[in-house]
Order: C-alpha cells, then sequence, then structure tokens
C-alpha cells in the first residue's frame, strides 16, 4: 500500500506542477486562430486526462478478459480498478471538454462529432459497469456480465481515437504523433508531455491502491464469513 | 484576464475533485485494514497463536 501510495502521490504532485506550468509558463495561443485563447489551456488536461482514460479502459480490458477466460481473481481486482479509474479519468475529459466547448464553439456538446460521441459512450459505459457492480450481489453471473461489457465495451477506445483521424466534424484533430511532426510548438509540447506523464503516473497509482483495497474487501468478506459460521 | 481567471478556477476545481477521490480511496483502505485487524484478533487470539491457552489454565 506505500508503494501505491508514493506512486498516487507523485502523480497528484506532477499533475499540480504541469498545471501551474501550463497557467503560467505555456505559451499563449494566437487570438485569430481561437475564439477563446485563454480556454485553449484547458488542453493540458483534457489531453492527458483522455490518455489516462485510455490506459484505464486499457486495464478493464485486459482484467475483464482474464476473469472470462482465466477466472483470475487478480483479473477480477484490475477489472474493478480499470472501470473505477476509466470512470474518474472518463468524467475529466468529458467535462473538460464541455468547458472548453461552450468558451471555443459556444456549445458544449456537438451531438453530430464522432468522437464525443464514442467517447461519451465509453464514460457512460464505465459509469454502468461502477454503479451496477456496487448495486449488485458479488457473484460469476454479476462478474461474467459486467466483464463482458468490459470487454466488448473497449472496441469504442480504437474507434474514438481514429475518429478525428477520419471523421473531422467538430473536435479539433490530432495534434501530436502526425506524419507532418505535429502542430504545436516545443514548449507546449514539454507542457503537455510532463502533464501525459503526471497523469500516467497517477492512474496507475490509482489502479494500484484500488487493486490493493478489492484484496482488502475479499479477505473482509472471507474473514466474516468464516467468523458467522463459528458463531 | 477575466477568461484566465475563470480557467485558474476551474484547473483548482479539478485538482480539488481529484484530490478528494484520493483521499476517499486512501481512507477507505486505512478503515478497512483496521476493521480486517480486529476482525483477525478476534478470530486468533494472540494467546491461543501459539497452540497454548493461557486465559483457561489456572496455573
Amino acid at each position: 500500500m506505500k508503494l501505491a501510495n508514493a506512486v498516487l502521490f507523485t502523480g497528484f504532485a506532477g499533475i499540480g506542477g504541469s498545471l501551474l506550468l501550463a497557467f503560467l509558463w505555456a505559451p499563449s495561443v494566437s487570438i485569430d486562430a481561437f475564439e477563446s485563447p485563454a480556454a485553449q489551456r484547458i488542453f493540458y488536461w483534457h489531453v492527458p486526462a483522455a490518455w489516462a482514460a485510455f490506459i484505464a479502459f486499457g486495464a478493464l480490458f485486459i482484467g475483464s478478459a482474464g476473469w472470462l477466460f482465466k477466472r483470475s481473481e487478480r483479473m477480477w481486482r484490475l477489472h474493478v480498478a480499470g472501470s473505477e479509474a476509466g470512470l474518474a479519468t472518463g468524467l475529466m475529459t468529458v467535462w473538460s471538454g464541455c468547458v472548453w466547448g461552450a468558451a471555443e464553439w459556444g456549445t458544449p456538446w456537438d451531438w453530430t462529432d464522432v468522437r464525443l460521441n464514442t467517447f461519451g459512450l465509453l464514460t457512460l459505459l464505465a459509469i454502468y459497469v461502477v454503479l451496477g457492480r456496487n448495486s449488485q450481489p458479488d457473484g460469476v453471473e454479476s462478474r461474467d456480465t459486467f466483464a463482458a461489457f468490459g470487454l466488448y465495451g473497449f472496441v469504442l477506445v480504437p474507434l474514438t481515437y481514429i475518429a478525428t483521424r477520419i471523421w473531422t466534424i467538430r473536435h479539433p484533430g490530432p495534434v501530436v504523433g502526425t506524419d507532418d511532426g505535429g502542430s504545436i510548438n516545443s514548449d507546449m509540447g514539454l507542457v503537455l508531455l510532463v502533464s501525459a506523464l503526471s497523469f500516467t503516473v497517477f492512474i496507475v497509482g490509482h489502479m494500484m491502491a484500488s487493486t490493493r483495497l478489492t484484496l482488502l474487501e475479499q479477505r473482509l468478506q472471507a474473514l466474516q464469513a468464516e467468523t458467522d459460521k463459528v458463531i | 484576464m477575466e477568461g484566465m481567471t475563470y480557467l485558474a478556477v476551474g484547473y483548482f476545481g479539478m485538482l480539488v475533485a481529484i484530490a478528494l477521490w484520493t483521499y476517499t480511496v486512501v481512507q477507505r483502505s486505512r478503515r478497512l485494514e483496521d476493521r480486517l485487524a480486529a476482525l483477525e484478533s478476534v478470530a486468533s487470539p494472540p494467546a491461543a497463536s501459539d497452540g497454548t491457552n493461557n486465559e483457561l489454565d489456572p496455573n
């Protein structure tokens, strides 16, 4: 637990530091290119949060597959951690995107944009899995159901990733990792990188802590059942 | 400047939100560890752990 906490707090400190850099050090964008240049700085939160969400949904996919095919308790714990982390980072991404959309586009959401809707669906999937699991008694059947959602829902991740490369409707296209070397300057790229690394460390720490939490809950339930049997 | 003020408030709000989320995870973990320790101490008292039961032994 100490390691998980250390990773978690390192990530949190990194996020705080990188947002400070984004706010005070990163260069401003041209007022001609953006309706709301100040709101553009949300990008340093929005993009790394989406990146962390993809990591979390990847963990949810691996955990779900591990439970369905191997019946591994460890993989079930990864499923739980991935879904909770995916929900939190998904909400951060959607929320920061809505704030930026409201400032830049004049509307927080566009129902015709593929990326917005596939990512929104992913977040809804995480909400369903987390709330559903918490409201059901733990058992093989309920685990199978939620693991199936985690497994098949993952198809939305590559779809979300390629959405702006194929259909650029409202959401901006990729600014890094493109064939032309990207469209942001080096200072912006540095802050984005630091922020993405911090979010990665933070979400890995969270999943470690969450996995441990599920393990403790399982041990507690087993011990309580044992104690009840003796009484 | 107004836009930057909104942005600062937004950043701060999101930082507070993830700090609260982290705090709840750490607190839940601590509470569970305490409950586990309490249950384990009830399930296996220290006197019985070495194979003897001194409480029942008058000598």
